[in-house]
């Protein structure tokens, strides 16, 4: 996956750089917006990240610009503002998506994925999921560990499948209710943990090997290993 | 030009101010009329006594020279009918013996001794005898069984008899009826062109002015760009609007500057955030054992001070109406479902009971992010400052237009110095772990959306806080 990276700071360039070639993409980096236009004509990228405040040019501009050349991969727009204006909310209905500063690395990292999964058309959806002795029936909403069947509440299932949708990898509280109850807060208390625990309660029975794992400062993880 | 604002057409201004002009046209017309009309009443009048007086001498010459036979009687008499026929303001000219003029000449006992005119005379001489016509200048003269009234001269001659000579004013009575009759019909048109134009011109401009303020009061919170419209004119009118206009430029231009300061400020605070954050987290994954504690609680540190920044600015731009929302239909209904789904978990673990009371659906135009983010810090509240065993219970209604969302508990209720000053920043009571910024950002994000907050103790103990927003359109029809 080749991803040009158009970031100005030079500190999150590094950082960036290093975990996306860590998360196996081939990175490209452009500081302003004339490298980035002169590079993205060159080369084909599968997925652009454009950080919105750029020394010469503001990031929606480029990005139209880059639209009209022909330029038709995925953009992930970093923001530094919350409120997003309306240009964003245009780019995101077009497919694109847009995250805000500072940021976990994983919530980069899945919406990258994500980003990437829609433009690649799927091979039908799974009916089933299955990390190592847990498994999912998506279409009977039904999850069992090692054959016993675990007495999940719908909603409890909806994270269990975000959850194993993203296996071995780490997903952010953000991320959690983003995609569970479908709102981008930031709650100040521990509500999204209370449901993990609950539900890690359900998943992991006694003398099971714990699969929900806490890494703290982080997020959560399925381990698949 | 419609009246869309359903207003009946009577009560606008541009109703009263032509039916006002209308009037003082209508007044000042009918004035000039008056005057106009006695004038030319008193000319007619001038001349017809003019004219009597001139033929009463010719009568007089006449009647004192023919001789005293047989023919006087003729001639005077063929005199008087053709004086008759040269009567000014004769409208009708013919040949029936007319009633307009009348001679007649008393003999010295005061008898009839010659008569022209309609009927015998008797009548007119017993009126001329009951008036006492002066000598010198014409009198009016009322005969009865002639509804119009006579003008009437008289003037002795040498032989001791007397003539009277009598017009009747009817024929000037005609033309200043007509005159009256053509002035009225006239004077209605006109008054009622007026009216029309008058009508028609204040309500373009005041329609202008209505436009301006629809335009203006468009001109909302977040909307800035838009401006009032203008005319080409140079008149009072296109002098507001251009004021009006000038003032949003600079209301606009201050509102750009504090967008340029927060978006920078968030910018030059956030790329350090995020470079931090990022770091951190990649030191994290390599490195392993104690160490990892402290990048943790950096990290976790790291985060709160995120959260701050995030809800500062938010309460900063919204104490300066400067919010910028995107909004979409959202159904509170469903909002609330599923936040208490999302919090009734933690609630429970901590002793908490929440019961939700709705009135059903129930939507607002707002901006889902922030009314989200607003709940969420609602909810926080409770889960913060709750003692175990307590209860939330929240209204949904629809009340006064408006959507009321009402918390209710049955906890200790805010502290009386909290109270004043809770919707400000950086308060919070004293045992708060929090930031002091929860229901500032509360009531930042109802301001914002044009509705507000109340928060007090309920009499029963407690707190109570109502959040009121607009409903959407569709909602307030029904």
């Amino acid at each position: 996956m080749r991803l040009l990276l158009v970031e100005d700071e030079e500190d999150i360039q590094g950082f960036l750089r290093h975990s996306l070639e860590e998360a196996g993409y081939e990175v490209d980096i452009a500081a302003d917006a004339k490298t980035a236009e002169s590079l993205a004509i060159e080369n084909v990228f599968d997925i652009l990240i454009v950080d919105l405040g750029l020394p010469d040019l503001d990031g929606i501009s480029l990005i139209l610009r880059l639209r009209q050349l022909g330029v038709g991969a995925p953009v992930l727009i970093l923001s530094a503002r919350r409120s997003v204006d309306d240009r964003v909310r245009g780019l995101e209905q077009g497919g694109d998506d847009y995250l805000t500063k500072p940021f976990a690395l994983a919530e980069l990292l899945a919406r990258l994925r994500n980003l990437l999964k829609r433009n690649i058309p799927s091979a039908g959806e799974p009916t089933r999921l299955k990390v190592l002795d847990l498994e999912l029936d998506l279409l009977r909403r039904e999850a069992t560990r090692s054959g016993r069947v675990l007495q999940l509440s719908p909603q409890e299932f909806v994270l269990l499948e975000y959850l194993c949708r993203n296996a071995g990898r780490v997903v952010t509280r953000s991320m959690i209710l983003d995609h569970v109850w479908g709102m981008r807060i930031e709650p100040d208390t521990n509500v999204v943990d209370v449901h993990i625990y609950r539900l890690r309660g359900k998943v992991d029975g006694e003398g099971q090997q714990p699969l929900i794992k806490t890494l703290r400062g982080m997020g959560y993880v399925l381990k698949d290993r | 030009m419609s009246s869309k604002t359903g207003k009946p057409i009577m009560r606008s201004a541009a109703w009263r101010i032509s039916l006002l002009a209308t009037l003082a046209f209508a007044c000042g017309t009918m004035l000039v009329f008056v005057f106009l009309h006695r004038f030319v009443a008193e000319d007619i009048q001038r001349r017809s006594d003019a004219w009597l007086s001139g033929e009463i001498d010719v009568l007089r010459d006449v009647a004192e020279r023919t001789p005293k036979d047989a023919l006087y009687g003729a001639v005077v008499g063929e005199v008087a009918e053709l004086a008759s026929k040269e009567v000014p303001y004769k409208i009708r000219s013919d040949d029936s013996p007319n009633d307009t003029v009348f001679f007649l000449q008393t003999g010295e006992d005061g008898a009839i001794k010659l008569w022209v005119g309609a009927g015998n005379g008797e009548v007119n001489l017993k009126a001329i005898k009951a008036a006492k016509i002066l000598p010198d200048r014409p009198n009016d003269l009322s005969v009865s069984g002639f509804g119009i009234p006579y003008r009437v001269a008289s003037i002795p001659v040498d032989d001791g008899s007397r003539i009277y000579l009598g017009l009747s004013e009817r024929d000037q009575m005609r033309v200043l009826r007509n005159l009256r009759l053509r002035f009225v019909v006239m004077w209605l048109v006109l008054v009622l062109l007026v009216f029309g134009i008058v009508f028609y011109t204040t309500r373009r401009m005041l329609s202008h002015v209505r436009r301006i303020t629809e335009a203006a009061s468009r001109i909302g919170r977040s909307d800035l760009n838009t401006r009032v419209p203008t005319s080409k004119k140079n008149d009072e009118v296109a002098h507001l609007a251009l004021t009006l206009n000038r003032m949003l430029d600079r209301i606009e231009s201050s509102m750009h500057q504090l967008h340029t300061i927060t978006d920078s400020l968030a910018h030059d605070l956030r790329s350090p955030l995020t470079a931090i954050r990022g770091k951190l987290e990649i030191s994290l994954s390599t490195i392993q054992g104690e160490q990892t504690e402290s990048i943790v609680s950096a990290i976790e540190e790291l985060d709160r001070l995120t959260d701050f920044l995030n809800k500062s600015l938010d309460v900063a731009e919204a104490k300066a109406d400067a919010l910028r929302l995107s909004r979409s239909e959202i159904d509170l209904n469903e909002l609330l479902l599923s936040m208490i789904a999302l919090y009734e978990p933690s609630m429970s673990e901590k002793g908490l009971e929440i019961k939700l009371r709705s009135r059903g659906p129930l939507k607002i135009v707002a901006d889902a992010s922030l009314i989200h983010r607003m709940i969420a810090n609602l909810f926080d509240n409770e889960l913060k400052h709750l003692p175990a065993g307590s209860t939330v219970t929240i209204n949904l209604v629809l009340k006064d237009e408006m959507a009321a969302l009402i918390l209710e508990d049955d906890g200790p209720g805010f502290a009386p110095g909290v109270r004043l000053h809770m919707f400000e920043r950086r308060v919070k009571g004293k045992e708060s772990k929090g930031h002091g910024l929860g229901l500032a950002f509360v009531e930042a994000v109802a301001c914002a959306h044009d509705g507000e907050v109340t928060a007090s103790n309920r009499q029963e103990g407690g707190a109570h806080i109502e959040v009121s927003l607009p409903v959407a359109p569709a909602e307030a029809i029904k």
